[in-house]
């Protein structure tokens, strides 16, 4: 695998985790601010780990507002979000030293 | 409004999307779009935990960067800027010339554009809206000028100018701070009440002078000192505030320190250290100066109104023009003028703006002739990489694709000479002070406008280099690149190559030209007649108005016992004391006019003498005789120099002529010749020499002209001052000669640049030319060697090689003729006794030219024809 995922990319991975959502959610979910979340969206997708998708046209026009573009976990992205998290659990193991509840890896 | 920060955002995001790549744009906006929506829908629904609409679109800024980034990476930039790396570590030795040539020109620009933003471009950080100040300064109908005011005059302005919400006003004078062997003379201001409130300072510690502080003559024994001040002499103590120091040898309380940087309203001169009430001012000529019309001492500025205009306040200084006449008939015709912000004067303003065009014209042509030098080494390079550039194009690679590469190399190059240019911006503030012709007060240290102009110039050296190699690569036929032993360049490189070297020859010629008339200016200069002789004649400042204990009488009576020693000295030939120093400081003048004819006054240099002075200085005395030592003159007599006689008496007798100045009658004993009071460049004024006992200065110049070989100087001059009161400062000693070659020195200056890059120009242009005709005779070697195998001659092949070589040079030396008038025109201010189109100066950069080109061919050309003709033909 190539380099590791930093904790941004992470945090924007597993905002998607649990099935697709467009920049504003993960904007809200994470926190961040959107000139971090998008360019980190653009630089994921390029590596393969989100797919981007546009919604049907209709659902738009029927609530009348512009399409938005939704973004997925790919297979790959899963496995780098699960190698990402373990990565992280063990820093934090290794930071806490052995301190009681070291978080479990999806 | 509601809608404005929604229509902010998207007015963001489309702004933003002009850097996306065009292909992805229009969806990149309609997801933009889309997330908008979804904010408005969501924080309609009063969610939380959203950004707001402008926080949110201020992020379409980074993401459309990252598009474009992303955009380069597809296209391969990424790659073009690692290959062209790769290629430029190949060659180290063509990289660093390249680059370090680059470099030159790039750093004289910088340099030069830091002077400018120093001295024009930047606003002083501690002075409140720089840009709602004016001057204010003192003209008149029948004599324009630009000058300084009387303290009547300020108040009069202070409480007539409706338009103007304060007046401020200063006078700057050095003090002599400290006692004993701390002393030290510094520069520093007499300032209004007014000063530091108008401009908008606030202290750095303490307080500053106030309107309070300023209101009696004597009473206000206080002191600012500049920051500058403050660290140097009291290691910046804030205990020194309220302690008592002394000035001028008395006591003065520290009131607190101005803001680091802040050095007055003058951007030129020598910056002012220490601030002291107006009001403390001791007058000079044993006059008060606080309600003397005549006496013109304050240089005036303001601050507009709130809501009033420039213009609206030049219009309103009519009417205080027309009280001011009417208050004193000395100001007769007098005419108050504003001009918008303070720095430099209107006069100043021009000389500065003259002296930057000619320096930034010449560091142009320096970049050009850089530029055009990089231009023919990547030629150069090229003609060996047209394989290279051939089998790229017969993979595929679009001429596009190879344009880009060549120009990212040349960027690559420029990036690199930029980096290097750096250093010698950050020492601009330390050396070019020194070499710049009058003392500056402001700093000229690189700021953000300068490396900003830094990084224009380098993309520009970095662009213009590349066009060449570029133009002719898009020109050259692949099936020729690749034919193998195609030896003889492209026409169009061919006659590229030449075409550069030719302006680069052209450039040069035209700096070797300014160089050569700079040069004889400054050789004319000491040749030239001032009208004085000052030949070992050593010059020592008494200034006895900062000491405060000499009042008329008493300085008087010391002037003549220091010049009493002085005579006394041995080795001493004459000696005179004056208020002014030809071509040096103590620049005063007064008005004067003819009894009975007050209509011809006019401000005449005002010159007090006492002892030998045309003597001394070996002014001739033409008419009449000169003046009596010091006192022995029973009567109010003067001398006048010719240009006054003339003025006043153009068809008369001077002698026996009464003169009414100083409110006095005085009579012309007798007419010395002209003398060069203030430059060597400038006409003679009209002056008078008055006698010391009926005229006074507080401020006298100790002349002494010496026997040679005595070693009569500084220290002697020192001596006879301390022999008479040990305590006086002796502020500056300097000899004569130093002060005619000073006056010269902007012209000196600039020839000393110009001849600097001349040689450099000089240098790059015969390299150029030496380069071209090796190349083009290595590409004829087996030509050369069939004519030798023929029995042709050395000699005819060496002319061979020459005639083309020299014929370029020729072209280029004609195109320079024309290059060296236009630089000659921008010259003329600075030129002294040679014209813009001087044809000695011509003549010899022409000469130097021919000869340098000439030997710049020759090399190669005899090289080329001592080929042998068995090893050409066999390679």
């Amino acid at each position: 695998m190539p380099r590791p995922l930093g904790i941004t990319s992470l945090r924007i991975l597993g905002a998607i985790r649990d099935g697709i959502a467009f920049g504003l959610e993960i904007v809200r979910e994470t926190g961040m601010p959107s000139g971090t979340v998008y360019p980190t969206l653009g630089r994921l997708k390029r590596r393969g780990y989100v797919e981007a998708h546009w919604e049907d046209q209709d659902i738009a026009d029927g609530e009348s507002r512009p399409r938005r573009r939704y973004y997925e976990l790919t297979s790959e992205g899963r496995e780098a979000l699960a190698a990402g998290a373990a990565r992280v659990a063990s820093l934090a193991a290794e930071l806490s030293r052995g301190a009681v509840g070291a978080e479990e890896s999806t | 409004m509601r809608t404005s920060p929604a229509r902010w955002a998207r007015l963001l995001i489309r702004l933003a999307s002009a850097l996306v790549p065009r292909a992805r744009r229009e969806e990149w906006m309609d997801e933009w779009r889309g997330e908008l929506a979804a904010l408005h829908a969501e924080r309609r629904k009063g969610s939380r935990g959203l950004p707001t609409p402008l926080g949110f679109a201020v992020g379409a800024l980074p993401h459309a960067i990252w598009m474009r980034m992303d955009g380069w990476a597809i296209d391969g930039l990424v790659q073009d800027i690692r290959y062209s790396t790769r290629l430029l570590r190949k060659a180290p030795g063509f990289t660093v010339v390249a680059a370090s040539t680059l470099a030159l020109g790039i750093g004289a620009n910088g340099a030069i554009f830091s002077l400018v933003n120093g001295l024009v471009l930047r606003t002083p950080q501690e002075i409140a809206e720089p840009g709602r100040l004016v001057q204010i300064a003192r003209s008149y109908e029948t004599d324009p000028r630009w000058d300084n005011l009387s303290f009547p005059a300020f108040r009069m302005i202070r409480e007539e100018a409706r338009t103007l919400s304060g007046v401020a006003g200063y006078s700057p004078d050095p003090f002599v701070i400290g006692e004993g062997a701390n002393t030290e003379q510094v520069a520093g201001q007499y300032v209004t009440g007014t000063y530091f409130d108008v401009l908008g300072v606030r202290p750095h510690e303490g307080r500053l002078i106030q309107p309070a502080d300023d209101v009696e003559p004597g009473a206000h024994p206080v002191a600012v000192l500049s920051h500058a001040l403050w660290t140097r002499r009291y290691g910046g103590d804030p205990g020194v505030i309220g302690e008592v120091i002394s000035v001028g040898a008395q006591p003065y309380r520290v009131l607190g320190v101005a803001p680091p940087g802040f050095v007055g309203v003058e951007r030129l001169g020598s910056r002012p250290e220490i601030f002291i009430p107006l009001m403390q001012h001791p007058g000079y000529r044993g006059e008060t100066l606080f309600e003397h019309w005549g006496a013109s001492w304050i240089y005036l500025f303001g601050r507009l109104a709130d809501g009033v205009s420039p213009e609206e306040a030049e219009a309103s200084m009519e009417l205080v023009s027309a009280r001011l006449r009417e208050a004193a008939p000395v100001n007769e015709g007098i005419e108050i003028l504003l001009a918008s912000g303070v720095g430099l004067d209107p006069r100043d303003r021009e000389a500065a703006r003259d002296l930057s065009a000619i320096l930034s014209l010449i560091v142009l042509v320096v970049l050009l002739l850089t530029c055009v030098n990089v231009a023919n080494l990547f030629l150069a390079r090229a003609s060996g990489r047209r394989e290279e550039l051939g089998v790229r194009m017969a993979m595929g690679a679009g001429q596009g694709r190879l344009t880009r590469q060549l120009l990212t190399e040349s960027l690559l190059v420029a990036s690199l000479a930029t980096l290097l240019a750096v250093p010698v911006i950050l020492v601009v503030d330390d050396v070019l002070p020194a070499l710049f012709p009058f003392p500056l007060s402001v700093s000229v240290r690189a700021d953000l406008r300068v490396f900003a102009f830094l990084a224009t110039v380098g993309l520009v050296a970095g662009i213009l280099p590349g066009i060449a190699p570029a133009w002719v690569s898009a020109r050259s036929d692949l099936c020729e690149a690749l034919r193998e032993g195609a030896a003889t360049g492209t026409p169009a490189r061919t006659r590229l190559r030449d075409g550069l070297v030719m302006v680069q020859l052209a450039l040069s010629l035209g700096l070797v030209a300014g160089a050569t008339l700079l040069g004889r200016s400054v050789m004319n200069a000491q040749s030239a007649d001032p009208g004085f002789d000052a030949d070992g004649v050593v010059a020592a400042v008494i200034d006895l108005s900062s000491t405060g204990r000499y009042d008329r009488v008493q300085g008087t009576r010391l002037f003549r016992a220091v010049l009493d020693r002085a005579r006394e000295t041995p080795g001493v030939r004459s000696a005179t004391l004056a208020n002014q120093m030809p071509l040096l400081g103590g620049h005063s003048r007064a008005s004067a006019s003819p009894v009975d004819r007050e209509e011809v006054s006019f401000e005449a240099e005002y010159v007090v003498v006492a002892g030998d002075y045309f003597e001394t200085l070996e002014i001739p005395v033409v008419r009449g005789r000169a003046l009596l030592g010091a006192g022995q003159e029973p009567e109010r007599v003067v001398v006048v120099n010719e240009a006054l006689a003339a003025m006043f008496w153009p068809a008369q007798e001077p002698l026996g002529q009464r003169i009414a100045a100083q409110g006095e009658t005085w009579r012309v004993v007798g007419v010395a010749g002209d003398v060069q009071m203030r430059s060597l460049r400038s006409r003679p004024n009209p002056a008078i020499y008055y006698p010391l006992g009926h005229a006074y200065s507080g401020s006298m110049i100790l002349h002494l002209a010496t026997e040679a070989g005595t070693g009569i100087g500084a220290a002697e001059a020192r001596r006879i001052v301390a022999s008479v009161d040990p305590q006086l400062p002796v502020a500056t000693v300097v000899d004569l000669d130093s002060a005619a070659a000073a006056s010269m020195r902007e012209t000196r200056t600039i020839g000393f640049l110009v001849a600097a890059f001349a040689l450099l120009a000089l240098v790059l242009a015969v390299v150029g030319l030496y380069g071209l005709v090796s190349y083009s005779a290595a590409q004829r070697v087996r030509e050369i060697g069939i004519r030798i195998a023929l029995g042709a001659e050395p000699a005819s092949l060496v002319r061979l090689i020459l005639r083309r070589g020299l014929g370029i040079a020729l072209a280029g030396i004609a195109l320079g003729l024309l290059v060296a008038s236009g630089l000659g025109s921008a010259l003329g201010g600075l030129l002294f006794g040679v014209t813009e189109r001087d044809p000695v100066a011509m003549g010899t950069a022409a000469m130097v030219l021919l000869a340098a080109a000439g030997l710049a061919a020759w090399i190669p050309a005899r090289r080329a024809s001592s080929v042998d003709a068995a090893v050409s033909l066999r390679d």
